[in-house]
């Protein structure tokens, strides 16, 4: 799978490309701000952009930016962004119109290899890959009448590895149950929030997200 | 030639006594100093007037009165600044503290009391004075003296009255940049406190936790050779302490200032704030445009002490978050349905907001009656409108790039 990673601090980048390299990925090109990232991205057209949310030129969410024109413009590219910010706005953001070949991670997510290699290939794939935290947080939120109060715990678990974005089959290893049974838990779920079901994954995060968000 | 006109000494009386009222009230503008202001006060009243002494005095609730302006014809005063004398029923000062209007007394022989004593000690005959009102509430007067018996035609008192007006302007100045300077007082203790705590909370989180992964580096290092299976367990405790350091910092970072507040402004900002608060928050109205980084910021703060004293102190079940852009201010409003009694003098949250607030020309109120839930409105001046948003940003006249 063939990536371009974008970030400036050279330390962090080459870190990155390491890692990346390391578990089996070809890092065709680098970038050290959003510009050059978009015009690397541009010529080299990777499967997906690994991108840092803080860059040159201005230093505020030019990766976002960049991230969200790239989905925009080349859509055979999916973008992974890193985040130092644990920040439900900017995640929902990127996904806002599909969570398709999108991906919103904590930076320090990166150490924990195998993880980060699985993220980067499900977005990469045209899956999404959304940080557990920020999910946590967005399930978190407190609401009145809270229709989440009428899942199950085991539910609010499948839905929370929904909204990450992870298939039936990769729920189903993590809670170690079979793929039939977390079918049925989706099921159910999506009947106790009135949501239609969605076949793909992608559009699965995004039904669940936007539930979350509207609440 | 009729009886009505004024004669000329009428006039230039009149005329002094203008000037002279110019005189107090340029004083009263321009001079910071209370205590050179009320000394000039009384020297203008005593020339204008022509009279043997003047004094301005302040009422204590002890029923006495501190001299905190003197004058007298050939220098020394009588009751010089700073002595404490009593106040007796029927001198001129007694009935101004009782009435709040403009008295006289025209002969003090025959009248009693301690301060009457001490009048006709110095050979005080007869006084006018008027009253010094700040805030509905008497709080000292203006007294002019003389040796003569009937020295002061009538309504010589009414004429002191304009003194005494002023001298209340002054003092609502000297009131208004005290409270000012207090404020700038709390503002930047509130940011000292602030950096001792984000020291405090930096030694004992990031730091501890860096120290931590150093040492187990170490020990894996040292092992590397002999013991790689222990150097792998240590590896793995360093990495631990780091997660922890970075959650740490992540979170002091996001305290301190959150990133989406720059970038994605008050709404989106509002939104993240809202779902974290313990209790559901409803959104409310919120500004369609980005506003000046000042108001943003401050609104951001105020919504989040306000919900963070709401959960802590409310025992309320929601709460509401609204910001309102009219009339070239934003209004700031978060409700709860809580217990209400919230009170700014008591806690510093709240009146660290105030000070915040009105640093930006704003105002703070806060509606809190007991058991009927707490209502803090917040009003921002916009100020100059940022009309170039992204060259503020960018710092070096750049605009944003558009990937085009």
């Amino acid at each position: 799978m063939r990536v371009v990673v974008g970030e400036d601090s050279v330390l962090v980048r080459e870190g990155l490309v390491r890692l990346l390299g390391e578990a089996g990925f070809e890092v065709v090109a680098q970038a050290g701000d959003a510009e050059e990232l978009v015009r690397e991205v541009s010529a080299h057209r990777p499967d997906v952009a690994v991108v840092d949310i803080r860059m040159p030129p201005t230093e505020t969410d030019d990766g976002l930016r960049a991230a969200i024109e790239i989905r925009r413009r080349m859509p055979q590219t999916g973008v992974l962004v890193l985040s130092q910010y644990l920040e439900e706005g900017y995640a929902l953001e990127l996904v806002a119109d599909s969570a398709e070949g999108t991906g919103y991670l904590l930076k320090d997510r990166v150490a924990d290899v195998e993880r980060f290699a699985d993220s980067v290939r499900r977005v990469g794939e045209g899956g999404s890959a959304l940080d557990p935290e920020v999910v946590a947080h967005l399930l978190g939120r407190r609401r009145r009448d809270d229709p989440l109060a009428r899942l199950t715990k085991r539910e609010r678990e499948v839905l929370a590895l929904m909204a990450e974005g992870r298939s039936n089959q990769a729920i189903a290893e993590q809670l170690v149950v079979t793929e039939r049974a977390v079918e049925k838990h989706v099921t159910s779920i999506f009947g106790k929030l009135a949501l239609m079901p969605a076949a793909a994954d992608h559009r699965r995060v995004l039904a669940v997200l936007t539930f979350l968000r509207s609440q | 030639m009729t009886n009505d006109r004024p004669s000329v000494a009428q006039l230039e009386a009149l005329l002094a006594e203008q000037a002279a009222l110019r005189r107090v009230a340029t004083l009263v503008a321009g001079d910071p100093d209370a205590g050179r202001l009320f000394e000039g006060v009384c020297e203008e009243v005593g020339r204008v007037l022509g009279v043997d002494s003047a004094n301005i005095t302040r009422f204590e609730d002890d029923g006495t009165q501190t001299v905190v302006g003197a004058w007298a014809v050939g220098g020394a005063p009588w009751f010089p600044a700073g002595e404490r004398v009593p106040i007796d029923g029927e001198t001129v000062s007694g009935k101004l503290r009782r009435t709040g209007r403009p008295q006289r007394v025209d002969e003090y022989a025959g009248v009693r009391g301690e301060l009457v004593r001490r009048l006709q000690a110095v050979g005080i005959k007869s006084a006018v004075g008027a009253p010094v009102t700040v805030a509905g509430r008497v709080w000292g007067g203006i007294v002019a003296s003389s040796g003569r018996p009937h020295a002061f035609p009538e309504g010589a008192e009414h004429r002191l009255a304009d003194f005494a007006e002023l001298v209340t302007a002054a003092l609502a100045n000297v009131d208004a940049r005290e409270q000012l300077a207090a404020s700038r007082a709390r503002i930047v203790q509130a940011g000292y406190e602030e950096r001792r705590r984000l020291g405090r909370d930096l030694h004992d989180g990031a730091q501890q936790d860096l120290v931590g992964a150093m040492i187990s580096l170490r020990l894996a290092q040292r092992r590397l050779a002999q013991a790689p299976d222990e150097a792998g367990e240590f590896v793995e405790e360093a990495l631990e302490h780091m997660e922890t350091g970075i959650r740490d910092l992540r979170e002091l970072a996001s305290g301190i200032h959150p990133s989406v507040l720059t970038d994605r402004g008050l709404s989106v900002a509002l939104e993240t704030l809202a779902g974290r608060s313990p209790m559901p928050v409803e959104l409310g109205e919120m500004p369609p445009q980005r506003l000046p980084a000042p108001v943003e910021t401050s609104a951001y703060f105020v919504v989040a002490e306000a919900l963070t004293n709401a959960a802590r102190h409310a025992r309320c079940s929601h709460a509401y978050v609204g910001v309102r852009v009219e009339d070239g201010s934003a209004t700031v409003e978060v409700r709860d349905d809580g217990v209400g009694g919230a009170d700014a003098s008591a806690g510093s949250g709240l009146r660290g907001l105030a000070d915040r607030v009105s640093a930006l020309g704003g105002r703070l109120e806060i509606e809190s009656p007991s058991g009927k839930g707490t209502t803090i409105r917040a009003r921002i001046a916009l100020g100059a409108p940022e009309t170039d948003r992204g060259a503020v940003r960018l710092g070096r006249g750049r605009q944003p790039p558009t990937y085009g």
